[in-house]
């Protein structure tokens, strides 16, 4: 299996730094490499162009919007339309995130929402369509912990 | 929070590097005012933090998994002589490397992690680990090698 793209030390170090705090001072990055700032806006662009790097961004609290209920849901579907399903999933709002996953379940989705009565609708909404057999939610509770720095990067150096 | 907070809080939700300056005279405040919203929604906790976005298929990590937790009964009500609950499973989740997000839950299980790894192999031996862990009962695992969709303002997944 590919082991991805190559990345080096440097980049690592970069990766680390904007992993903990996206706005991190690329001065302060350098000098803790050794290497010119230059240097660190190059290579960051670098993985920007990659691919490696998506973008940045904040990590907002969905409380602090109004939105009092995350959960995770999963969908046991009627294979092979599996298609059909998840044309009705994107059409949900309040559903950040779904994938087709391999396990119990057929569907994985987030969803973030004002309250458990809107989870509940979105269940029953699911749940009505003819290729659905079964629903899972999952709601999570309010420690949701956030550790995009426990990313290992140690395999990259293998090669 | 008004207006220009939330219109703050979207510039940073796309470019989390975004200079103040530029966000300033894209509103048409000044900076300064930028920079004083900027540390209070901080300090409310609207704002939790800011992280780079990693395609994790391109630094080897090529299944993305939803490990699903069930702990015994003894650890989520615990005893007297012996006062364990679940976030002590919780607190080891979150310091295993490759987990990236975990929480408790309410519902068909008790915990939930989200985890990456770079093949099958790895990934068993992530789930070995987490069964590891005192007072993990069972681990359903729902895995996926293909994003279909992400709204990174919430969590990173």
């Amino acid at each position: 299996m590919a082991r991805g793209t190559q990345v080096d030390k440097i980049d690592v170090n970069i990766l680390r730094a904007l992993q903990r705090d996206a706005r991190h001072n690329f001065a302060d990055i350098a000098k803790s490499c050794s290497v010119s700032t230059d240097t660190i806006s190059k290579r960051f662009r670098k993985m920007k162009k990659a691919g490696i790097i998506r973008g940045t961004t904040i990590l907002v609290n969905p409380k602090s919007f109004g939105y009092d209920c995350v959960a995770s849901i999963g969908v046991d579907v009627r294979l092979p339309r599996l298609n059909e399903v998840v044309e009705l999933i994107q059409t949900i709002p309040g559903i950040v995130f779904f994938t087709t996953s391999i396990g119990r379940e057929d569907i994985f989705c987030i969803a973030v929402l004002k309250n458990v009565g809107t989870l509940s609708q979105i269940k029953e909404l699911i749940k009505g369509h003819p290729l659905v057999r079964n629903v899972t939610t999952t709601i999570w509770v309010d420690e949701i912990l956030l550790c995009p720095e426990n990313f290992e990067f140690n395999h990259l150096k293998e090669e | 929070m008004d207006e220009i907070d939330l219109q703050i809080i979207e510039k940073l939700a796309t470019d989390a590097r975004i200079s103040f300056r530029k966000i300033a005279e894209e509103l048409k405040i000044s900076p300064d005012t930028v920079i004083n919203r900027y540390q209070k929604l901080q300090e409310t906790g609207v704002i939790r933090g800011s992280t780079v976005v990693i395609n994790p298929k391109k630094v080897g990590y090529h299944c993305m998994t939803a490990f699903l937790i069930d702990a015994s009964s003894l650890h989520i009500l615990g005893n007297e002589a012996n006062p364990v609950d679940s976030s002590l499973i919780l607190g080891k989740l979150i310091s295993m490397p490759n987990i990236i997000l975990a929480t408790k839950t309410v519902g068909d299980h008790d915990l939930l992690a989200i985890g990456v790894a770079r093949d099958f192999q790895h990934l068993m031996l992530m789930t070995h680990k987490i069964a590891r862990i005192p007072g993990v009962k069972d681990i359903q695992v729902s895995f996926w090698v293909e994003k279909s969709s992400l709204c990174p303002k919430y969590f990173i997944v």
